[in-house]
C-alpha cells in the first residue's frame, strides 16, 4: 500500500470518526504545516497559532476532500495557504518594513541582524552553515513579497513539484517557475545588500 | 528582459529554462545553448549567478522542530482527544517514562505556573493573606496556641463543647436583653397618655405660598392707597371715564350704563378690573 492509498485510508476512517485516525494526520503532518507557517510568518509564535488553525479548518472540512483531484498533501498546502494569506493580510498593517535591526526570532538568539553579519571572523561557505547565517536568511526571507516567499518556501524548503506548487498557489506552472526564479534572485540581492552595508 | 538573441538563445528561452538548469536537468544542445546564453550575456549570466546563490541559501535552512505540545493543543482544538503519543511519529514506546511523567506535568502546571507568576495575582495573595493574619490577630488567635492544641478525640470532643456553651450562652445574653427592652418599650407606652386624633387636614391652598388668609392673596400689589380704580365691562367697546364734578381733586368715577356716579373716594370693586 503505497502513501497516497494510506493517506486515503486514514481520511476515511477520520470522516467516519475515528479519532485514532485523526490524531495519525495531525502526526504525520504538523511538522511540515509548521515549518510551512514558520518561514512563511517568521515566528513561531504565529506560526503555532497558524498551524494549529489549519488543522482546525481540516478537522471541519475533511469530508470535502476528494482523493481524486488531486493529492492530500496538496489539499493540505492549499489550506495552508489560504490561511496564511489570511493572515498576512490582517497583519499587514503592524509590520515592519525593516528589520535589520530588529530583534531576532524567538529561535535565535536576540542580536540584530547587522550584529550577526558583521561577525568576518569565518568565511561565506562556512558562514553559510552556522546557524546565524540561517536566521539571516530567514530574516532576509520575511522581506520577500509573500507571493515570492510562497513560491520559495514550497519549492525549496517543502520539495514540492511544480504541477503540486501550481495546483496549491492556484497559478499556472509557468507563473510558478518564474516566482521561484524571482523569489531566489531577489532574496540573493537582499542578503549580498545586507553584506555590502554591513561590510 | 529585452530579447537578447545571443548563441541561438533570447532571453525569454533562457529564463524558461532557468529552473530546469538551476536543478540540473538540462541536457544536450539546449544545455550548450543555455551555457552559451549565459556566458555572453550581461544580463543573463548575473541573473542565473543570483537564482543559484538564493536556492543555496534557502537550502541551507533546516527544518524547525514544533513545540512539544502543538500536537496535544491541536488535537485538544479539533477531536478533544488527548493524544497518548509522544510528538515523533514511530516513537511510541521509545520515550522514558520520566520524559512522559513531565510532558504530563507541564501540560497541566504550566498554565497554572504562569497564571500563578502573574503580578496581580501575587498582589491578590498577598493582600488576603494580610487580610487573614490581621483577622485572626484581633479574634485573639496566636501561632503558639494553635501549636499547643491537642488533636486528641476528647480534647476535640471538649473543646467542641465549650465553644457550643459559649455559644449557647451568649444567645441567651442576647435574647435577655432584647426581652429587657422590649418590656421597657411597654412600659413607656402604657405610662403616656394617648395622643389626640389627627385634626382634619387642611384644606390644599396650591397657591398659598405666603402663609396669609385666602382674602389677603387677592389684594393689587402695584396699586398703591388711594389710587382711582377704574371698573369696565366685558367687550370690546371702551369704557369712557369723565370727572363730573369740574373742580379738581374731587373728580368722582361714573360708570357706563349706571346711573349712580361712584361715591367719592370708594372703591369701585369688578370681576373685570381694568387698572391705569
Amino acid at each position: 500500500m503505497d502513501e497516497a492509498q494510506v493517506i486515503g485510508l486514514l481520511v476515511r476512517r477520520c470522516v467516519g470518526g475515528d479519532a485514532a485516525a485523526w490524531e495519525e494526520i495531525v502526526q504525520r503532518f504538523h511538522r511540515r504545516i509548521y515549518n510551512v507557517c514558520y518561514r512563511f510568518a517568521g515566528d513561531a509564535e504565529n506560526a503555532q497559532d497558524l498551524t494549529q488553525e489549519v488543522f482546525i479548518k481540516m478537522y471541519r472540512t475533511l469530508n470535502t476532500y476528494d482523493s481524486g483531484k488531486g493529492a492530500f498533501m496538496t489539499w493540505v498546502t492549499t489550506i495552508t495557504r489560504n490561511l496564511l494569506v489570511d493572515h498576512f493580510r490582517k497583519t499587514k498593517s503592524e509590520r515592519l518594513t525593516d528589520s535589520l535591526d530588529g530583534p531576532a526570532s524567538e529561535h535565535e538568539d536576540a542580536q540584530p541582524l547587522s550584529d550577526r553579519i558583521a561577525d568576518q571572523s569565518r568565511g561565506p561557505d562556512e558562514a553559510a552553515q552556522s546557524r546565524e547565517t540561517r536566521e539571516m536568511v530567514h530574516q532576509a526571507l520575511q522581506k520577500l513579497s509573500p507571493e515570492l516567499r510562497e513560491a520559495v518556501i514550497l519549492r525549496d524548503l517543502q520539495d514540492m513539484d511544480y504541477r503540486e506548487i501550481a495546483t496549491a498557489l492556484r497559478v499556472p506552472e509557468g507563473t510558478v517557475k518564474s516566482r521561484i526564479n524571482r523569489g531566489r534572485a531577489e532574496l540573493a540581492r537582499l542578503l549580498q545588500r545586507t553584506y555590502r552595508q554591513v561590510i | 528582459m529585452p530579447e537578447e538573441t545571443k548563441h541561438g538563445a533570447n532571453c525569454t528561452e533562457f529564463e524558461a529554462l532557468l529552473t530546469e538548469a538551476i536543478e540540473g536537468r538540462l541536457t544536450g544542445a539546449q544545455k550548450e545553448s543555455f551555457e552559451a546564453h549565459r556566458r555572453t550575456c550581461g544580463i543573463c549570466g548575473p541573473l542565473f549567478a543570483e537564482v543559484q546563490a538564493g536556492r543555496e541559501w534557502l537550502r541551507s535552512l533546516e527544518a524547525v522542530e514544533p513545540p512539544t505540545f502543538l500536537v496535544h493543543n491541536i488535537l485538544a482544538a479539533t477531536s478533544g482527544v488527548v493524544s497518548t503519543r509522544v510528538a515523533a511519529p514511530g516513537a511510541l514506546g521509545t520515550t522514558p517514562r520520566r520524559e512522559r511523567l513531565r510532558e504530563w506535568w507541564d501540560s497541566w502546571f504550566a498554565p497554572l505556573n504562569a497564571f500563578v507568576r502573574q503580578p496581580r495575582f501575587v498582589m491578590s495573595f498577598g493582600m488576603i493573606f494580610f487580610s487573614g493574619s490581621l483577622a485572626l490577630s484581633a479574634a485573639g488567635v496566636k501561632a503558639s496556641d494553635v501549636a499547643k492544641v491537642s488533636l486528641r478525640p476528647s480534647s476535640i470532643r471538649h473543646a467542641y463543647t465549650d465553644a457550643q456553651i459559649k455559644v449557647v450562652k451568649y444567645y441567651d445574653n442576647v435574647r435577655f436583653v432584647y426581652e429587657i427592652e422590649s418590656k421597657v418599650r411597654e412600659l413607656k407606652r402604657a405610662a403616656t397618655p394617648a395622643e389626640p386624633a389627627p385634626q382634619e387636614e387642611k384644606q390644599n391652598h396650591k397657591n398659598d405660598t405666603s402663609g396669609q388668609p385666602q382674602e389677603r392673596q387677592d389684594r393689587n400689589y402695584s396699586r398703591e392707597q388711594g389710587d382711582t380704580v377704574l371698573a369696565g365691562l366685558n367687550g370690546s367697546e371702551v369704557i369712557p371715564v369723565r370727572p363730573v364734578a369740574s373742580d379738581a381733586g374731587t373728580a368722582d368715577l361714573r360708570i357706563q350704563g349706571c346711573s349712580q356716579p361712584a361715591a367719592r373716594g370708594s372703591r369701585v370693586v369688578s370681576n373685570n378690573r381694568r387698572f391705569v
